[in-house]
């Protein structure tokens, strides 16, 4: 067999933590590859058309997909190199197996940044397999990438942010949204994105949720039911809608199978969407060459994701004795700063106190010895 | 078209010629005697204890009930050869009433479940509560189920049918449904590859993105164990799909 090519850093996912996490690397002089799987850069931000939240550092106020291109230019100068249409579908210690544009090519990597985010959450109900039920996710790419509308008449599961976002995009694209479904006493995201869509009339439903989509091969209605104080559903309490699509935006799950297979230690945490790599505040994994940042670290937004990248790409730079101890340290506390102000809040709270959580863990573990932390 | 005799079902009009009036379901229990053809049969006339069930020596004469006499009892319900006695009794709340029926299909339903309350032709009428059960010995196999009902439909409601819980599928990819999951975590699978060995849940398309969320909280809720002690599958090469003439391929780095 050939062998393979060799990058100081290959960094897996070509989203917002894995871009960002390339320019910083091959900013301080790594030999950087960025591998993503999808035919154009970027992972979800191209899809996000509306402006994002954060300070002015954090490019608050710009659209999604300014960032994105803006992550790209950024990334062409410093040098990174980026395939697409290449799967990484196996990591064997520090070789990558990737199938780039069909054919298998091998790579060797120094250090790896695994930044392959997360997918989308499933719900199983009656009916829940009928073509016309998707992730909102997915309804968000058909609608702001490939411009078009999956339906008409839509029902969204779910009030979190993904959830409200993505109706008051489906009204933009010109479909109606019959309501919000909440099976939660309270709704989940933040109030102006709730009170954009409340304002187009469209109801949001605490305390609700979806008992069945009926249809004949196709989702034709759905049954909402009230949820009873036992949190099962009230049956006296169902009404149907008349909707064609049902958008499920019930949480993200990071996607970790590069991970799992590398062998590094794992964390489980319900907050953050579930079994994560553990890593301590470089972003290192309990293996000396894989770093971890974005969504696969614990689901929260780009704009972390960005910053958790960076830090990422700083601390692998440094490993590979790319930069001073010193100037290293000044830079990462400026992104950890920055991350610390985008957990703030009470939004921000349950993700800051879990990620503290993550820490810790790492640092418990670590203290016990037998792992391969560095100090 | 209507009345049994063309459509199997009793019209509106029959129906109403043998419900006892109103205020005889007002003051408690009292069957409904759906006996409107003049077959000869005459077990209710034994059955009922109290004598409120008179046919005569002629047995295809029509029952008649003595409304006085009638205890409410409701022991002539599963004695009817024909099913065609209920009972209804509207004294116990302002706004509901019981409905008694014999039913003789499985599964039957439980106490407190929510079922879908059908007329004389199956039709949906209203949600219904089941209130009880009963398939004492004494009833002969045959259950009888009664059903609380808005109090305007208890002329209407004559029988019931199961809310299908229609099939919810966890794996789409290999179409492995809850049920099939729940009994293989049941007969001891109890991690998510022992689930995905029996059913073969996880092995489609997806390798299990979609589904390996919902089989473990299956498996969370059959055991009692912590959702954090429930691990993924083993995660192995090719962690994505990919065609096997890609792999047949070789390494192609020069």
């Amino acid at each position: 067999m050939a062998t393979g090519q060799t990058f100081d850093i290959v960094v897996v996912g070509a989203g917002p933590a894995g871009l960002a996490a390339a320019i910083e690397a091959a900013k301080r002089g790594a030999r950087t590859l960025v591998v993503d799987e999808n035919n154009k850069p970027g992972g979800q931000l191209f899809k996000q058309i509306h402006k994002f939240f954060g300070s002015h550092e954090h490019r608050a106020g710009v659209r999604g997909y300014d960032i994105g291109r803006q992550l790209l230019d950024e990334a062409a100068k410093c040098g990174v190199e980026v395939w697409l249409d290449a799967v990484v579908h196996g990591l064997f210690n520090q070789r990558l197996a990737v199938l780039r544009e069909g054919r298998q090519v091998t790579v060797e990597a120094g250090r790896i940044i695994l930044a392959t985010g997360a997918s989308e959450n499933a719900v199983a109900f009656p009916g829940s397999t009928l073509p016309g039920v998707m992730g909102a996710g997915a309804i968000q790419t058909m609608i702001n990438v490939h411009r078009v509308l999956p339906g008409n008449r839509f029902v969204m599961l779910g009030s979190g942010n993904v959830g409200l976002i993505v109706c008051y995009q489906l009204m933009q694209a010109g479909a109606e949204v019959l309501a919000v479904v909440e099976a939660m006493p309270s709704i989940g995201g933040y109030g102006v994105h709730a009170a954009k869509i409340r304002r187009a009339g469209v109801p949001i439903l605490v305390g609700t949720t979806i008992s069945r989509v009926v249809g004949q091969g196709k989702v034709e209605s759905v049954v909402l039911a009230t949820l009873g104080p036992d949190g099962k559903i009230d049956p006296q309490s169902e009404r149907t809608l008349a909707a064609d699509t049902v958008g499920l935006a019930v949480g993200l799950t990071p996607l970790t199978e590069l991970a799992w297979m590398a062998g590094c230690e794992f964390f489980f945490s319900p907050k953050l969407g579930g079994h994560l790599p553990l890593h301590d505040d470089n972003m290192l994994t309990s293996l000396p060459y894989l770093y971890v940042a974005g969504d696969i670290t614990g689901v929260e937004e780009a704009s972390t994701a960005m910053e958790e990248g960076r830090l990422a790409g700083i601390a692998a730079a440094e490993s590979l004795g790319l930069l001073a101890a010193a100037a290293a340290a000044a830079d990462k506390a400026a992104v950890r700063q920055r991350i610390d102000v985008l957990r703030s809040g009470p939004f921000g709270e349950g993700r800051r106190l879990a990620k503290a959580e993550i820490l810790q863990q790492q640092a418990l573990r670590s203290r016990q010895g037998g792992q391969s932390w560095k100090a | 078209m209507e009345g049994v005799k063309l459509t199997g079902a009793l019209s509106a009009a029959e129906a109403a010629s043998v419900f006892p009036p109103n205020e005889r379901a007002e003051r408690g229990p009292v069957a409904v005697i759906e006996c409107v053809q003049q077959i000869p049969c005459n077990p209710c006339e034994k059955a009922c204890p109290f004598g409120a069930i008179e046919v005569g020596p002629d047995i295809t004469n029509l029952p008649r009930l003595d409304l006085d006499k009638c205890q409410g009892c409701g022991l002539c319900l599963s004695k009817c050869p024909g099913l065609a006695i209920f009972l209804v009794d509207a004294s116990k709340s302002a706004t509901e009433a019981l409905v008694m029926f014999p039913y003789e299909y499985l599964p039957l339903p439980a106490a407190d479940e929510i079922v879908d309350g059908v007329d004389r032709t199956g039709r949906f009428v209203t949600k219904a509560r089941v209130v009880k059960v009963d398939t004492g010995a004494q009833r002969e196999g045959t259950a009888i189920v009664t059903l609380a009902v808005p109090k305007q439909y208890m002329h209407d409601v004559r029988s019931m049918r199961l809310v299908a819980p229609g099939e919810v599928f966890l794996c789409r990819c290999c179409e492995v449904s809850e049920t099939e999951v729940r009994q293989a975590v049941r007969e001891g699978a109890k991690t998510v590859v022992a689930v995905k060995m029996r059913t073969r849940a996880g092995m489609g398309l997806c390798q299990g993105r979609t589904c390996r969320r919902l089989i473990s909280r299956v498996i969370a809720e059959e055991t009692g164990q912590s959702p954090a002690d429930i691990l993924p599958p083993t995660s192995r090469a090719p962690v994505r799909t990919l065609s096997l003439e890609a792999l047949a391929g070789g390494d192609d780095n020069e």
